[in-house]
């Protein structure tokens, strides 16, 4: 009987360890804010809230540091300076006026200032205040919070790009 | 047994032998096909196969190894397989959604994913070379990856000083600060401060039985269930600090007995000049001038008050303070008057300032919070309660143990109950098996664990003494993330090395500096090298930028230069004397090394540079963006209206060259401007001398300047 047992048991084993490879893992949906290093409700519509990666988490705290007083109806500190400029500045998720610049041309505005491209020199340059990967990752999060949303450039165009 | 029966025995057991060995040779040819099929091995053909259909294709496969990659961090006990699958992580060209998991490339981070491997941010089990096994807790694994919304918690295990890049971890800092976590439980980075709640030594002096019954019962803050406070009835933002406990009737009665009797320090009452209280109790616009006074002052920069206006009802103002609309209900009319003119006498680690009270102000005042800032339903439904029995306050004394109060108040002869809940300072890092979930239906991992002990502690453990926090989704996974990064000591002495430890500075002034500092609490508010509070400007090098006169001036009479901030300085009543000495002190002692202040003169700058340096401000540079001068500009910076009275001519000049120095993350860019910009524009800057002085702008050299 025993030795019956054993075999059985050696059978059983073995099938275990051949079954055993085709296992696939049980990996839950992913909810997208969890899966986020942070978020932001969309300007828009206070219902949707928009995942953010790294770059454009950091890029939202560069945004409430630097850019929020111009760029934003309303800001931490209550009323924003919008309203008092003229040319009046874009609004941050403004896609109309954002979504058709490049990423090299964001970059250049920012570092360079409104005048150095041809636009208000009320806009200063942060070129020498924030580092090359603040402005990039304001940018990354201009694109996510972008309404209309940003539609990055087809695949040979993002390999131009130096990231 | 008989030989032919032996026969017969071995050759059954030759015919078992016989088919245990094919299976035997069945197995071991089995295995090398099993280990072929290895998972991890089909990623990286899997990989193979991707990288040929990228343009890029060489510098991809320039790495690649057909085995198992490793990282391995001996000082940390890290041993990281994770690159064996995530094959294309440090590769720039496979960055973006685009490209399939998990080959993606890592978003740039401050660590180098080479150097650091991925469990020491990620958590997991970094030697697993399974999907399943390397992820998730497994019976014999037990690490699960953390959510990325969790991250920033083991940033935490090594950076316990608060970084620009985990604003979720620093949240969640503050909020265990705040929470008074600290008062029962022990947490790694944060201490133990020497306030947490209200010092109750001598509470009975300043409530009534009936308010402690129903504060307990039903504190001012209140939070529903899905997590909306309400202070006072109204609506905020902000946290509640005393959590609420579920306390029976005769609990109630005997805790607010007990705490009644708490009178250690007898009031000193505060004696009126009786021609004040004479002439001003006939006014018939007492109130009304007393409320003019509390506005006028400022207390709102700390206090908030329930204001309704078009039919909305807010609370406005700080929360340094506690909230003050019902208050005139709350305390008892002779303490809040002691209170006022030395709340440090009643208790000694109050951040209040210590105001140079004139009689009339104070009566004005007390009256006008006595009449107006009240509530007469406030303590409706609370019972008759009468005079405390022996057996009450018997009771209470032992319920105020039993309940772990004395964690975060202090009662005259009672020792602190600091450790009163659980260790928490290695919470962070503990496996699922060490956790107890009791009959909880919540999934079996650490976050939830967490996440259920704060918000319903009952749910996990029936005899729970921890009371419930109601936090807002945000606050609680902030929380939560500042629980994970309490991973305790390391055993690996290599992290105990990378460990970057908080920076907690000090800034102690003495002398005659030293009391007015303590007096007016002006760390509360203000930045002094690194310490104190950030509501309002850092001052550690206001010497530099500040002229003497102008400060003398502020001091007396605070005038915000920022029109559009609803929080201001409050009005302190300063005498001549000590606005001289913090003045005096400011010009010694709190300077930047670079602004040599007797280096620039006034005398230097001439009408023509002013004049250069206008054009610069209003065309070439357009600083109205965000300053105004007068009535125009905006409201980014400060107005420079009187920029020649305030600022130094030396500060100008370095804050034009590099702001950042000077104050760093100051909003203000650096630019680019030559020398000869620089001049100009001080010289512009020093001519802005108020709105009376306008005409003579461009005169340059002036006057008003010390040193």
């Amino acid at each position: 009987m025993t030795p019956r047992f054993l075999i059985l048991a050696l059978l059983a084993a073995t099938s275990a360890g051949l079954t055993g490879c085709g296992k696939k893992s049980a990996v839950a949906a992913p909810d997208p804010l969890r899966n986020a290093y942070d978020s932001e409700v969309d300007w828009n519509d206070p219902q949707r809230v928009i995942p953010l990666g790294y770059e454009a988490a950091q890029g939202k705290r560069v945004f409430y540091q630097y850019c929020v007083w111009c760029h934003a109806d309303s800001t931490p500190a209550g009323p924003s300076n919008r309203s008092n400029l003229n040319p009046q500045p874009p609004l941050l998720n403004d896609g109309t006026v954002l979504n058709s610049e490049s990423d090299d041309s964001l970059q250049n505005m920012i570092a360079l200032g409104g005048s150095a491209v041809g636009k208000s020199a009320m806009m200063p340059a942060y070129g020498k205040t924030l580092s090359q990967e603040d402005v990039r990752s304001v940018i990354a999060y201009a694109r996510a919070i972008a309404v209309p949303p940003y539609q990055p450039p087809a695949q040979p165009a993002a390999k131009n790009t130096v990231r | 047994m008989p030989a032919e029966d032996m026969g017969k025995v071995s050759r059954r057991l030759r015919l078992w032998f016989a088919i245990s060995s094919v299976i035997f040779v069945v197995v071991l040819a089995v295995s090398p096909g099993k280990d072929l099929r290895r998972e991890w091995k089909r990623y990286k053909r899997d990989y193979v196969r991707f990288a040929q259909t990228r343009p890029d294709t060489k510098r991809l496969l320039a790495d690649f190894h057909p085995d198992i990659d490793q990282i391995w961090i001996p000082d940390m006990g890290v041993v990281d397989r994770c690159t064996t699958c995530h094959q294309g992580i440090t590769q720039p060209s496979l960055a973006g959604a685009a490209v399939p998991q998990p080959f993606r490339a890592h978003p740039s981070i401050p660590h180098r994913v080479q150097e650091w491997g991925c469990v020491v941010c990620h958590r997991g089990q970094g030697p697993a070379t399974e999907v399943a096994e390397a992820h998730e807790t497994t019976l014999a694994w037990e690490q699960p990856i953390l959510p990325i919304h969790f991250i920033q918690g083991t940033c935490g295990s090594c950076h316990r000083n608060d970084l620009a890049q985990t604003p979720q971890l620093n949240r969640g800092r503050q909020l265990s600060e705040e929470l008074n976590c600290a008062g029962c439980h022990r947490l790694q980075g944060i201490d133990r401060p020497v306030m947490l709640g209200p010092d109750l030594t001598s509470v009975g002096e300043k409530v009534s039985r009936e308010w402690i019954y129903k504060w307990l019962k039903e504190p001012r803050t209140i939070v529903d269930a899905e997590g909306n406070v309400t202070v006072n009835g109204v609506e905020t933002e902000e946290e509640p600090r005393m959590p609420k406990f579920s306390l029976s009737e005769p609990e109630l009665r005997a805790l607010s007995a007990y705490l009644s009797m708490q009178r250690v320090k007898p009031l000193q009452s505060v004696k009126f000049d009786p021609r004040v209280v004479a002439a001003w109790s006939k006014k018939p616009d007492l109130v009304d001038q007393g409320e003019l006074r509390f506005r006028q002052m400022f207390c709102s920069t700390c206090h908030a008050l329930a204001v309704t206006r078009a039919g909305e009802t807010k609370l406005v103002g700080g929360d340094i303070g506690p909230e003050l609309t019902k208050v005139g209900s709350k305390v008892k009319p002779e303490w809040l008057a002691a209170w006022l003119r030395d709340p440090q006498a009643y208790l000694a680690h109050s951040k209040m300032p210590r105001y140079g009270w004139s009689d009339e102000d104070l009566f004005k005042v007390t009256q006008y919070i006595a009449a107006k800032l009240t509530d007469s339903d406030l303590l409706s439904d609370v019972p008759k309660l009468g005079t405390p029995t022996d057996d009450e306050i018997k009771l209470g004394r032992r319920l105020f143990l039993e309940k772990g109060c004395a964690g975060c108040h202090l009662i005259e002869g009672m020792g602190s109950q600091k450790d009163f809940g659980p260790d928490l300072s290695g919470l962070g890092g503990k496996n699922v098996s060490q956790l107890e979930f009791g009959t909880s239906k919540i999934p079996r991992n650490l976050i939830s664990y967490i996440q259920a002990k704060i918000t319903d502690p009952l749910s996990v453990n029936p005899a729970a003494r921890m009371p419930q926090y109601h936090l807002t989704p945000g606050d609680l996974d902030a929380v939560t993330t500042a629980l994970l990064a309490m991973t305790g000591t390391s055993a690996k002495s290599g992290m105990e090395k990378l460990i970057v430890p908080k920076h907690q500075p000090e800034f102690h002034a003495v002398g005659e500096f030293g009391k007015i500092y303590e007096r007016y609490k002006c760390y509360v508010c203000h930045e002094f090298n690194g310490f104190g509070g950030t509501l309002a400007p850092d001052l550690s090098y206001e010497g530099s930028r500040a002229n003497r006169q102008w400060l003398i001036q502020f001091l007396k009479n605070p005038q915000t230069l920022r029109p559009t901030l609803v929080l201001r300085m409050p009005q302190f009543n300063m005498s001549d004397r000590e606005a001289g000495v913090i003045a005096d002190y400011f010009g010694m002692v709190l300077q930047y090394p670079e602004v040599n202040t007797s280096a620039v003169e006034r005398s230097e700058f001439t009408p023509q540079m002013a004049a250069l340096g206008k054009e610069l401000y209003e065309v070439k540079y357009q600083c109205q963006a965000c300053h105004t001068v007068d009535a125009t500009g905006g409201y980014v910076g400060p107005s420079l209206s009187d920029a020649g009275n305030w600022l130094t001519p030396a500060w100008i000049e370095a804050w034009l060259r590099d702001p950042q120095a000077l104050v760093p993350g100051t909003i203000e860019p650096r630019r680019a401007f030559t020398d000869s910009e620089v001049k100009a524009l001080t010289a512009y800057l020093l001519t802005l001398r108020g709105v009376a002085a306008r005409g003579a702008a461009g005169s340059g050299a002036g006057a008003g300047g010390q040193k």
